[in-house]
C-alpha cells in the first residue's frame, strides 16, 4: 500500500516534471491513466478510465481568464480510488472533478508565494551568473513537482477509507448521473476549443465534420484527414512556393501524422 | 541574412539545433509563473549562444541575460523560432551595430501573433487530432490509444522546435515581417483552424455519450415503443451533441463561468438519471 502511495504519487509528480521535458502533453488522463493503471494491476481499466476523463477535461485549457482544474492530479487521484476500489468509469468520474477543483485551490496558493524566488535569478543575470538562472529554473518547478507528489501520495495514502465510506454512501443513481454529466460535458470542452479557434468563416467546416460523422459514419481519423486535404488544396500549400518556405514545412509537419 | 557579418559563422547549426532541445527549450513552462512566465526558461535557452557571442565581454553578457530574463510568454514549441531570432540580433548587439532595446521590442512584437499561430496549431488542431484518434482507440482499452496519443501531439512539436530554431535564426525578423505581410500567417491559421474545426465538429457526434430514453407512446405490450431518442436519431444521428455543444458555446460567449457550467451539467444529470430522462 505505501508502495503503491509512492509509485502514484511519483505519477502524478512526473505531470509536473513533463513541463521540464518539453511540455509533451503526458500531464493528460489519457497517459497517466494507463500508468495508474500498471501500478495497480489493471491497465485496461486505467486505459479506459483515461479515455473518459480526458474527454471529461477536454475543456480544461486556459481561455481568456479561466484557470481550469488540476486536470493532473483530478486524473491521477480519481483514477487510482477508482481502480483500487475495484469501481469503474462512474465513480473515477465522479471524484475526478471535485479533486481537480481543489488542487486548483492549492496551486494557486503555492504559485502565489514561489514568484518571491525569482530575485535569485535576477541578482545571476545582473552579475553575469547563469547557473543561478539555472537554479531558478529548477527550484521554481521544484515546487509543484514536489507538492504535487505530496499531495497525492497523502490523499491515496490517508483518504483510501473515507472516498471508500463516501463512494458507498453515495447512492447509485448520483453516481449514474455523474456517468451521464461525464457524458454530456464533453461538448464543452468542445465549446471551449471552439472559442479558442472560431471565426465566421469556420462555421461551415464544424457542421461539414459533423456531417460527415452523422451521416457518413466517418471516424474522425477519416474527417480529419479529410480536413487536411481540403486545407491544403484550398490555400494552395502544394502549389509553388518561392519564398515562405520556411512555414509552408510547419503546415505539412501536421500533414503528415 | 539579415546579418551583415562576413566573418566565419560563429553560431553553428549545431548550436542552433541544440538550443532547441536544451533545458531552457524544452523546460519553457516548467519554471511558468504569473509575474513574468516563460523568463526564465528563454533565459536559459538561448544561454549557451549567448555565451559565445559575448564571450570576451562579461559585462556585454550580464546585460543579455538581464535582458533576456524579462517577461516572456508563447506556445512552448515556438519559443526556438523566437530564441534563433533574437541570438541573430544579439550578434549585432554584440558588435554595437543594434541597441539592445531591438531585441527587447522585436520579442515582445512577435509574442502575440506567434502564440495566436502556435496555439491555434498545436492545441486547436494537432491536440485535437491526437486526442480524438487516442480516444477512438483508448475507449475499448486499447494501449495504443496513449501511444498514438503521445505521438500524434509530439512528432510535429519537435519538429516545429528544431526547424523553428534553424529558420529564426537564418531568416531574422525579416522572414516575419514579409510572412504577416504576405498574409501567410493567417492562411496557416485558417487551415489550422480548419482542421481543427473539423475534427470537433465530428467529435460531437461521436463522443457526446448521454441519450434521452424517455418512452413515447407507449403502449403496454411493449411493441412499438420509441425512445426519442431513436427518434432524434432518425433525424439526425449526433444531434443531441451537436445542440450541447453550441449551447455551450453560447453560454461560453455570454461570460458564463465554466465552473458553474460544470456544476450545472452534473445536477442535470444526476436529476436527468433520477426521473429517467436521461442516460
Amino acid at each position: 500500500m505505501v508502495v503503491q502511495a509512492i509509485l502514484i504519487g511519483l505519477i502524478a509528480a512526473w505531470g509536473s516534471l513533463d513541463y521540464a521535458f518539453g511540455t509533451l502533453y503526458t500531464f493528460r488522463p489519457i497517459v497517466l491513466g494507463p500508468l495508474v493503471g500498471l501500478v495497480l494491476g489493471d491497465v485496461k481499466t486505467g486505459v479506459e478510465i483515461g479515455a473518459s476523463l480526458e474527454l471529461l477535461f477536454m475543456g480544461a485549457i486556459s481561455v481568456g481568464a479561466y484557470i481550469p482544474p488540476d486536470v493532473n492530479i483530478g486524473g491521477v487521484l480519481a483514477t487510482a480510488f477508482a481502480i483500487s476500489m475495484g469501481k469503474g468509469v462512474d465513480a473515477a468520474v465522479a471524484l475526478a472533478m471535485p479533486i481537480a477543483v481543489i488542487s486548483l485551490g492549492i496551486g494557486n496558493l503555492v504559485s502565489a508565494i514561489t514568484p518571491v524566488c525569482l530575485k535569485i535569478a535576477d541578482d545571476g543575470a545582473a552579475a553575469g551568473n547563469d547557473k543561478k538562472i539555472m537554479f531558478t529554473q529548477w527550484l521554481m518547478g521544484a515546487f509543484a513537482t514536489i507538492y504535487k507528489f505530496l499531495l497525492v501520495f497523502g490523499a491515496f495514502y490517508v483518504g483510501a477509507d473515507k472516498v471508500q465510506a463516501l463512494l458507498d454512501f453515495i447512492p447509485q443513481f448520483v453516481l449514474d448521473g455523474m456517468g451521464v454529466a461525464a457524458g454530456i460535458l464533453p461538448a464543452m470542452g468542445f465549446a471551449m476549443l471552439m472559442r479558442m479557434i472560431i471565426n465566421k468563416k469556420l462555421i461551415p467546416f464544424f457542421f461539414l465534420g459533423f456531417v460527415l460523422a452523422s451521416y457518413a459514419n466517418i471516424p474522425v481519423l477519416g474527417v480529419a484527414i479529410i480536413a487536411v486535404i481540403i486545407a491544403v488544396e484550398k490555400f494552395g500549400f502544394l502549389e509553388d512556393r518561392p519564398v515562405m518556405a520556411g512555414n509552408a514545412e510547419e503546415v505539412s509537419d501536421d500533414d503528415d501524422f | 541574412m539579415t546579418t551583415s557579418n562576413t566573418d566565419e559563422k560563429l553560431i553553428t547549426k549545431k548550436d542552433l539545433l541544440h538550443s532547441a532541445c536544451n533545458i531552457g527549450a524544452l523546460g519553457m513552462e516548467y519554471s511558468w509563473n504569473y509575474p513574468r512566465q516563460m523568463h526564465l526558461a528563454f533565459c536559459l535557452m538561448i544561454n549557451p549562444m549567448l555565451k559565445k557571442i559575448y564571450a570576451d565581454d562579461p559585462e556585454g553578457y550580464a546585460e543579455a541575460l538581464t535582458r533576456h530574463v524579462a517577461f516572456f510568454n508563447i506556445t512552448p514549441q515556438l519559443a526556438p523560432f523566437v530564441g534563433g531570432i533574437a541570438v541573430s540580433m544579439e550578434e549585432r548587439v554584440a558588435k554595437g551595430e543594434l541597441e539592445g532595446a531591438a531585441v527587447d521590442s522585436v520579442k515582445a512584437a512577435l509574442m502575440g501573433p506567434l502564440s495566436g499561430i502556435g496555439d491555434s496549431i498545436f492545441l486547436g488542431c494537432i491536440r485535437v487530432i491526437a486526442v480524438a484518434v487516442g480516444i477512438s482507440l483508448a475507449s475499448t482499452g486499447n494501449i495504443m490509444g496513449p501511444i498514438a496519443y503521445f505521438l500524434i501531439y509530439n512528432i510535429p512539436a519537435f519538429l516545429v522546435r528544431f526547424i523553428g530554431a534553424v529558420k529564426g535564426y537564418e531568416l531574422g525578423f525579416s522572414f516575419l515581417a514579409n510572412a504577416e505581410k504576405s498574409g501567410l500567417m493567417e492562411k496557416v491559421m485558417f487551415a489550422s483552424g480548419i482542421v481543427g474545426i473539423m475534427v470537433i465538429g465530428a467529435m460531437s457526434k461521436d463522443m457526446f455519450y448521454a441519450t434521452i430514453p424517455l418512452k413515447i407512446g407507449a403502449n403496454v405490450s411493449g411493441e412499438d415503443v420509441q425512445t426519442v431518442q431513436t427518434i432524434l436519431d432518425g433525424i439526425m444521428p449526433g444531434m443531441l451533441g451537436l445542440s450541447a455543444t453550441w449551447i455551450y458555446y453560447w453560454l461560453l460567449k455570454k461570460k458564463v463561468n465554466p465552473m458553474w457550467l460544470i456544476l450545472g451539467t452534473m445536477i442535470l444529470g444526476v436529476v436527468g438519471v433520477y426521473f429517467g430522462f436521461l442516460g
